[in-house]
Order: C-alpha cells, then sequence, then structure tokens
C-alpha cells in the first residue's frame, strides 16, 4: 500500500507540475470568489498546532470571504464528535484525521479523495507540490488502501527530548542512542535523589497505546499483526520489546501508569526526569519560560534505537473534505485545507508554532538552528512505519483492549506474556468479526 | 361542593407533561431496548443487523462487566454505610435544640460539596491528590508522612474515589435524614424523653421508625447514583490505573462512546435498569417489613 501511495502522491506532483504554465494565474482570491459568504465546520484541538492555524485564519479568510468556524475539543472526544456528526449527516465540513482514524472514515465514505480537487484547475493550487510533504506522513496520515483523502496537518514524531544540564551532572555528553543505552547507563546514573532517568507516558487512554505500548514494539522488531493478520505480541521480538518496557519501569517515576502528556511533560520541565520520548508538539512548551523551567537546558534528538532500528513513534493528523458538505462547502473546505497545509504557509505556521510536515519548511539551516527539534524530526520522518498502529476501521475497539491489557501489564496484574496474548486473542475475535479471516476485507492497516 | 374537572382540562393539564415524559424517556428506553437486539456499530453501520439476545449473552459472558459491576457493589458496599452512619450523625447534631446560626451556617455549608459539578470534583480531586504537586500530599508531609501514590496505583486509587464519593455524598444523607427527623412529632419525642435519658433508646424505638421512608428513599438513590457514576471517576483516573476504577457506567461509556457499539452498549444499560428496578423493589418489600 505503501508503494502504491507514493506512486500516486508522484503522479500528482507530476499532475501538478504538468499543469503549471496554463494555471499560472491561479489565485486564492479568484479561486475562492464564488464561495464567498461561505461558512464551513471543522474541528480542532487545543494544541500549539491549532493556535497556529487559528493565528493564521483571518488572512484567509479576508481574502476569500469564507469563514472558517472551528470548535475546539479535547483529544479524546474528537474521534466521538466526528463519528456521531458524519453519522448524523451533521455540520461539519472537514474532517479532523488522526493517524488512526483514516482507514475508519474512509471506508465509511465520510471524506472525499482530494483528486475530486486536485483534477479541477479551479479549485487545485499549482503550487500544491504534493512531493515536497514528507512521503512517509502522507502515507500514514491522509491515505488510505493507494487513496490519498487529507493533506498533512499538525503531524508529529516522537522524539527525545532531554535535560542537557541533568545529564552532564551525571558525566554524559549526548544523549542515549539505543534503548539498551538506557537500560544500562544512562538509566542507572540518573536515578537517585528522587529524580529519574525516564517518564514513559503510560495512561489508560490512547496514550498508553500509541505512546507507551506501541513505542516498545516496533524498534524491537515486533508488531501488533502479522503478515496473516494473526496477533504477533507474543513473538520473540513483541515479547522482547514488551519486557524491555516493563523492565525499564525501574528507572520511571513511580505510578507511571497515572502519567498523560501533560504529566511527562511536566516532569521534564520541572527537571524530574532526565528525559522523555514525547511528539514534536510539545517542543513550544517545553522551550516557553513560563512553562518550563529546563528552556536553556533543553535538548531534542531522535528517538533512541532498539535492535531492529528507530523505527519512532508516529502520531498527529490530516485535514479532509467532508462528503456530507454541500458542493459549495467542499470547495471551501479544499481551499482552507490546501492554503494552510501550503508550502508557502509552512514557514509562518512553524513560527507560530505548529509542525508541518513540508520538506522544504526544513531545508532552511537558519530555521534548524531556532528550532533545535528540526534535524530530530526530519531524520525520524525518514524511517517511521505507517502501521505504527493499525489503522484500520476496527482500531477503535481494539486499542481499548490495548489500553486495559496494557496498563494491567505494567501494573503486573498480568505478565508480559498473559497481557500479550490476552490482548491477540480479543483482537484476532474483532478482526474474525470483522471479516478479515474469511476475505470480505482486504488484509489493509 | 363537588367540582367537576372536564376530560380536555385534564389532557391539558396533564399531556404536555406525559408528552415531555415520552419525548425524552419512554421512547429513547424502547429505542435503546431495540438497538440492544442489534449488532449496532456507528462505525460499520452497512452491518447493522438484528441478533435477538447475542449482545445480551455477550455482556453476561464478558468477564470486564462483572469485574466492573462488583467493582461497583464494593463501592456501594463501602461508601454507603459510612455516608449514612456519618449522616446520621450530623443530622441527629443538628436536630438537637440550640446554636441556630451555627446550624444554619452547617446546612449551608452541608449543600455545596453535592451541588459541586461531579466532574468538577473528579478534576480537583486529580490535582489536589497529585503525588508530587498536590495539596493533600503536602499537607501529609507536614505530619511526616510521605507522599502517597494516591492515583497511580489501583488500591489507592479505588479507596481515592471511595473517600471522594463519602465526601460529596454525606451531605447529601444528612439532608435527608435531618428532614426524616423533622417528621418525628414533637410531643412523642418529648414524651419519650421523659421516660429515658438513652439517647440510643430514643433513636432505636423513636426516631429510627420515622426515618425509615428517607433511609428506603436514600438506599434507592445511592444505588441509582453508584450504578450510574462516571463523571467524577472519569476525570479522576478515566477507570484506571488497569481497571482499579472501571465502574460500570465507564464501561458502558466506553463501549457505546470508545468502541461505538451502541447496540451492546444499550444491552450493557437495559441490565443495569433492570437491576435497579430489582434493587430498588427488593429494598421497599425488605426494609418496610422489618421494623
Amino acid at each position: 500500500m505503501k508503494t502504491t501511495t507514493q506512486a500516486s502522491v508522484l503522479a500528482l506532483a507530476a499532475a501538478s507540475a504538468l499543469t503549471a504554465g496554463p494555471a499560472a494565474a491561479w489565485t486564492l482570491e479568484e479561486a475562492a470568489a464564488p464561495y464567498a459568504g461561505t461558512e464551513i465546520e471543522v474541528l480542532f484541538l487545543d494544541r500549539p498546532g491549532y493556535a497556529a492555524a487559528i493565528e493564521m485564519l483571518p488572512e484567509f479568510e479576508a481574502a476569500t470571504g469564507i469563514t472558517v468556524n472551528y470548535t475546539t475539543v479535547p483529544y479524546e472526544n474528537a474521534l466521538g464528535e466526528q463519528v456521531r456528526d458524519f453519522v448524523a449527516g451533521g455540520d461539519l465540513d472537514i474532517a479532523l484525521i488522526d493517524l488512526v482514524w483514516i482507514g475508519n472514515f474512509a471506508e465509511n465514505g465520510w471524506i472525499v479523495p482530494i483528486e475530486t480537487f486536485t483534477s479541477d484547475p479551479a479549485l487545485a493550487d499549482p503550487d500544491l507540490d504534493m512531493a515536497d510533504f514528507f512521503p512517509l506522513v502522507v502515507d500514514a496520515f491522509g491515505s488510505w488502501n493507494g487513496v490519498t483523502y487529507g493533506l498533512p496537518f499538525d503531524n508529529y514524531s516522537g522524539l527525545l527530548f532531554y535535560n542537557r544540564c541533568m545529564l552532564e551532572e551525571a558525566g554524559f555528553t549526548e544523549p542515549p542512542a539505543t534503548w539498551q543505552e538506557v537500560m544500562d547507563t544512562y538509566g542507572p546514573a540518573l536515578t537517585k535523589d528522587g529524580r529519574y532517568a525516564f517518564a514513559l507516558q503510560s495512561k489508560r487512554n490512547e496514550t498508553q497505546s500509541a505512546d507507551s505500548f506501541a513505542r516498545f514494539l516496533w524498534p524491537f522488531g515486533g508488531s501488533f499483526l502479522n503478515a496473516e493478520f494473526r496477533s504477533n505480541l507474543n513473538s520473540p521480538e513483541s515479547q522482547a520489546g514488551l519486557q524491555f518496557r516493563q523492565d525499564l519501569m525501574a528507572f520511571m517515576p513511580e505510578g507511571i501508569v497515572a502519567y498523560d502528556h501533560a504529566e511527562v511533560v511536566n516532569a521534564l520541565a520541572q527537571g524530574d526526569v532526565a528525559f522523555i520520548t514525547e511528539w514534536s508538539a510539545f517542543y513550544s512548551t517545553l522551550k516557553d519560560p513560563e512553562t518550563s523551567t529546563i528552556v536553556d537546558c533543553l535538548g531534542v534528538a531522535p528517538e533512541p534505537e532498539g535492535p531492529a532500528g528507530r523505527k519512532p513513534a508516529l502520531g498527529g493528523f490530516s485535514l479532509a473534505v467532508a462528503s456530507q458538505a454541500d458542493e459549495a462547502e467542499q470547495a471551501a473546505a479544499w481551499l482552507f485545507i490546501q492554503w494552510v497545509t501550503s508550502k508557502a504557509n509552512a514557514g509562518r505556521y512553524l513560527e507560530l508554532g505548529g509542525v508541518p510536515a513540508r520538506q522544504s519548511a526544513y531545508a532552511d539551516p537558519a530555521l534548524a538552528e531556532r528550532f533545535t527539534f528540526i534535524p530530530a524530526l526530519v531524520e525520524s520522518w525518514q524511517e517511521g512505519v505507517p502501521e505504527f498502529r493499525p489503522r484500520f476501521a476496527e482500531w477503535p475497539t481494539i486499542t481499548e483492549i490495548v489500553q486495559e491489557y496494557g496498563t494491567r501489564m505494567m501494573l503486573g496484574e498480568v505478565t508480559v506474556e498473559e497481557g500479550a496474548r490476552a490482548i491477540g486473542e480479543r483482537m484476532e475475535a474483532v478482526l474474525e468479526e470483522a471479516g478479515y479471516y474469511d476475505g470480505r476485507k482486504p488484509l489493509a492497516q | 361542593m363537588q367540582t367537576r374537572v372536564s376530560r380536555l382540562t385534564l389532557l391539558a393539564f396533564l399531556g404536555p407533561a406525559v408528552a415531555a415524559l415520552l419525548a425524552v424517556g419512554i421512547v429513547p428506553l424502547l429505542y435503546a431496548a431495540w438497538k440492544s437486539l442489534h449488532d449496532f456499530n456507528l462505525t460499520r453501520l452497512a452491518q447493522q443487523r438484528f441478533v435477538g439476545l447475542d449482545n445480551y449473552a455477550a455482556v453476561l459472558t464478558d468477564a470486564s462487566f462483572w469485574a466492573a459491576l462488583g467493582r461497583t457493589a464494593l463501592l456501594f458496599g463501602i461508601a454507603v454505610p459510612v455516608q449514612v452512619a456519618l449522616g446520621l450523625l450530623i443530622a441527629l447534631t443538628l436536630h438537637r435544640p440550640g446554636l441556630s446560626a451555627f446550624k444554619a451556617l452547617t446546612r449551608l455549608s452541608l449543600v455545596l460539596p453535592m451541588a459541586t459539578t461531579y466532574a468538577v470534583v473528579g478534576l480537583l480531586a486529580q490535582v489536589m491528590l497529585n503525588q508530587k504537586y498536590g495539596v493533600v500530599n503536602q499537607m501529609l508531609g507536614w505530619i511526616g508522612i510521605d507522599a502517597i501514590n494516591f492515583i497511580g496505583d489501583p488500591t489507592n486509587a479505588f479507596v481515592a474515589v471511595v473517600l471522594w464519593d463519602i465526601w460529596q455524598w454525606t451531605p447529601f444523607v444528612a439532608l435527608i435524614l435531618l428532614a426524616g427527623l423533622s417528621t418525628v412529632p414533637p410531643e412523642i419525642e418529648e414524651a419519650a424523653r421523659l421516660e429515658t435519658k438513652s439517647d440510643r433508646a430514643i433513636l432505636r424505638h423513636v426516631q429510627l421508625p420515622y426515618l425509615v421512608p428517607s433511609l428506603v428513599a436514600i438506599l434507592i438513590l445511592r444505588t441509582a447514583d453508584t450504578l450510574k457514576l462516571f463523571d467524577m471517576p472519569f476525570t479522576m483516573t478515566r477507570g484506571g490505573p488497569g481497571s482499579a476504577t472501571e465502574f460500570i457506567a465507564i464501561l458502558i461509556e466506553r463501549t457505546g462512546n470508545r468502541q461505538f457499539d451502541i447496540g451492546l452498549a444499550a444491552a450493557q444499560s437495559i441490565l443495569m435498569l433492570a437491576l435497579t428496578i430489582l434493587l430498588a423493589r427488593l429494598y421497599i418489600r425488605v426494609f418496610y417489613r422489618e421494623v
């Protein structure tokens, strides 16, 4: 599927290049003129990337006459709000799609392929340049089964944020390069005097599945499913990774299963832990003197490597046009999505605290110097796994199983092997009911 | 003088209330009951089909359901007796003569915990019980007790929810019992006080019989409240760590709103409704007979 999607991205890029001549006079103002006065509805999250987009909104509205009405919701509510809206034929004109929701939204026909708009010269910006997006990001966040639906927006890679001063005090000049180093060297040296080497956000919600459980599968060669879509969680590689996570808890604060993003970011920001693996989006929080005491000590590196490579956590969103919107709203929604994720706006979006997925935005060495997370992010986006968490429609059910047994594993209520088996059995039951084993559904994740 | 009320007048007065009850209570309930007989998942509506009692069979054979129900029963079994004991103590204190200004202030302050939004109570707990920065651990530190991991430890998290529930609902129990005490005819109480100086004897033989309806009301309301307890533990622990505070309402919300399995969640809810009705009938039969 990855190859197909990359091919479609290249084809789109080529199409854009070919049409560049006749469409040279294309302007946003002219394209939007028929839709002036249209109002479009979208859900946003309370995160820096959305605050950046909100700050940019007046420019778009002034240029187009289109009004973008956004409602800010907590991440945990975003899927439910949208599913109910789409099922009920509600007001949303744009879908905000997390990496793991794309299969669900696409299979239910709630979103429109971008080809509908990129093939319309009146709506397609000749500078759309799909090839400028990191291919991994378009593939993972915006595409399903070889079709691209969404343009990447507010994308993250897992990064290692560390307290350089704390590491130097303990005699380290570099952050850990491998998980084994964390276990053997950094963990014991940095866990003392009420401070800890590492904090892994593991609360029982999507954080447990995405940030904790999956993070220790892939770098160790494990995965959720094997090629036949059977559970791979009891394979030696998956077991090694999950057992590693268990052992690593010796160097984490007590009660780590109650830590969500806010708690680990705060623990690092207050100097209580030496490093965390968190989404790139938290850079602005850790760099802000109002929320962080380690602004001058903050270092950023790619996540440590495991025996199977780095394979960092992959998270974030894409924006897609909702199929329930009428024709004018769809066009207006596309113009907004195209504009907010455009190459031309990527630099400004970055300056305002967002993380664009445009390769060109990171080419400027001056920017990399100002935003020290950039080199690590660019490196991470070279070798991620799109199916870091399976993206099919059944994920909302499966993630609940992973969350329950993942935390019970960490608490020692079940062994790693028992927990993995319990997740595997329940996961296979869900997949069987969905029709993956009798050929009713393709083995796409 | 006998007044005749026309059917039309009756209908005009009762009709809107009955229509509202039908619209917001009965129709959704019947719809939920109907949907509980279907495979009805919002993310695969195309596969929607009638499955008879399959959802009920799935619920009744699901270990998570029974575990959540057991946890809810344990919460009820610990919290409600404590609430009744403390509530009775408060009610009897407030029922004694004198100190009227102080009692008025106490009555007012009793309303505050139950007037606070459940979700806010949970969020407050999350902040106050934080192991490192929470005010509770700060205060424990003043008397030499090491910080307790309230939210991250399964047992502590459960205990914290129980304590929070007791804090929030003891005043409610106290006020209901105080209202019950005010129904004791003063002449009977005065006569009893002439016979004995034992407060316990007066409570047992004079006041308690008048408190039975209040106690039954408390049991019914607290049972229903506990079975639907959601906001406070959800904002406080989200049902965790692990499943330590996954009460039945949190399980149902997870099934319906996070897995989008509306059919299964509806079956769980209908079973809970049946259990609530059954317990309410049981309380009335048992307690009215015994006293």
